[in-house]
């Protein structure tokens, strides 16, 4: 399957999991053969409330159940253990139509998971490869393509409000991803704000996907906890995620 | 292997004596083999053997019975015959060429143990917890509701199949289970029992402690007969 990977970045408190949430059901409407997977990559487990998919498991989770049986002594080969990650990953799996979503969850322990880590890195890129769509909504800032969670992905999609700073922030997002990932497009959508911030003040910021102002409507939605799915479809804010989803997948 | 002996007595007598299915193992009965990364989404699944909370027990058990040939059997309904979630376990026992335990190695068990997790029916979804000696299966409407239905023989077939490619496994029988009214727990504490021995065999190998009161594996070594005994013969070997 040729799966096409979105991974949004961005400064904290930009919009990012409205964003995702938004191109999750357009793609569900879009697409309602294709199956898609939610990642909620964010340890505020936001995109959970806006899809109102609640997971019983998240991955960390699994990290820690696994990690536990290495510490008890039990002996796990490698074959061992990717076998564990699977027999786990598909309970935390929640499936609503044709999308199924997954929470990364956030560290509640300290110490070096870093074998298991490999096998779960492992397991959901086996995972990505059933779905035709998969979006991520990644955690604020530059942590997660640091380390590489985000490796492989099709469409960069950097969010920023007006402010000069979040555009610092996908300026450097945009750079690191650069060294560290491979991605084949990105671009950027300007959210909560009336304009694009002048770009040429800023350099290597990828090409504007489109500009979404105040949208009293997704104010409501947050406010009352209520599911992306009830945003009506003359709302800026569907509008604009319509319109950056499609010119990116145009594009390609 | 005497090392299962014991346990491999304990699981057999707890198998009901008639099956309700059985065949001798032969090539064109291996079911279609599918996608090894393929997921089964619950909106394709008719249902799920172990699934829902229900029990689920797995093992894979080394014995030295005098070989029966190779053979799948079922107790209970067959996969056609199943329409919701229900209590599951799959125990396969494994004969092999070499029957003493001297001569046994870990790497040879584990590796003649992880032909389990590498089979991939089409429409049957394995998943297993070797830390829980569980497996639980999502089975695909698409195999159930046709006009030749996937049957347990079929996916009995493949394991075999996969196991015999290893040049030290002599035969094999694998046992499918989902009677309701059968004594999954006890199953479950004997499966969870031969992991420990399979374990126990790789920590004597290992260790160089000759001292039995000191040593950590102790009470293992007291509840199965022959790991003591191997442990020192490899010992007096290493020397």
């Amino acid at each position: 399957m040729n799966t096409k990977i979105f991974a949004f970045a961005g400064k904290g408190g930009v919009g990012k999991t409205s964003l995702s949430a938004a191109f999750i059901r357009i793609l569900s409407e879009a697409f309602p053969e294709k199956k898609i997977l939610a990642v909620d990559a964010d340890p505020a487990v936001g995109l959970s409330t806006a899809l109102q998919m609640q997971p019983v498991l998240t991955l960390d989770n699994i990290r820690l159940q696994i990690a536990e049986n290495i510490d008890k002594g039990q002996t796990t080969e490698a074959i061992e253990l990717l076998s564990e990650a699977k027999f786990h990953l598909l309970d935390s799996i929640v499936e609503k139509d044709n999308i199924s979503f997954l929470a990364i969850g956030r560290p509640e322990a300290a110490g070096c998971y870093c074998k298991v880590n490999a096998y779960l890195k492992q397991v959901i890129e086996m995972l990505c490869e059933n779905y035709d769509f998969v979006v991520i909504d990644g955690e604020a800032g530059i942590e997660q393509i640091n380390r590489r969670v985000m490796e492989n992905i099709t469409y960069l999609v950097l969010v920023s409000d007006g402010s000069k700073k979040g555009v610092q922030v996908i300026s450097t997002i945009k750079d690191v991803a650069d060294k560290l990932t491979t991605y084949e497009k990105s671009g950027v959508i300007f959210n909560r704000t009336r304009s694009a911030f002048d770009s040429d003040s800023v350099s290597g910021i990828p090409p504007v996907l489109s500009v979404i102002g105040d949208d009293d409507n997704q104010a409501e939605n947050d406010m009352q906890g209520e599911s992306v799915f009830k945003l009506s479809f003359d709302s800026p804010l569907y509008l604009g995620a319509k319109k950056a989803l499609f010119s990116l997948l145009e594009e390609s | 292997m005497k090392i299962f002996a014991d346990v491999t007595k304990k699981i057999m007598s707890l198998l009901p004596e008639t099956a309700d299915k059985s065949v001798v193992y032969c090539d064109e009965l291996c079911a279609e083999s599918g996608d090894k990364n393929a997921i089964l989404f619950r909106s394709d699944t008719a249902y799920e053997l172990g699934g829902s909370g229900k029990p689920s027990v797995s093992s894979i058990v080394f014995t030295d019975l005098p070989s029966a040939g190779d053979e799948v059997v079922l107790y209970g309904p067959d996969l056609s015959q199943i329409s919701q979630d229900i209590p599951f376990a799959h125990i396969t026992f494994v004969s092999l060429k070499q029957k003493n335990d001297e001569e046994l190695t870990y790497e040879q068990l584990k590796n003649i143990g992880f032909t389990a997790f590498q089979i991939y029916p089409k429409g049957y979804h394995i998943r297993i917890s070797p830390s829980a000696s569980k497996e639980q299966v999502r089975v695909a409407k698409s195999v159930t509701e046709t006009a030749e239905p996937l049957s347990f023989m079929n996916v009995g077939c493949s394991l075999i199949h996969a196991f015999k490619e290893n040049r030290d496994v002599e035969s094999v029988r694998t046992v499918f289970i989902t009677k309701k009214d059968f004594d999954y727990r006890e199953l479950s504490l004997l499966a969870q029992k031969v992991k420990k021995i399979t374990d126990a065999v790789h920590s004597t190998l290992q260790l160089d402690e000759l001292d039995c009161a000191s040593c950590k594996m102790k009470p293992i070594c007291d509840e199965v007969d022959g790991l003591r005994e191997l442990h020192f013969k490899k010992e007096k070997e290493k020397n």
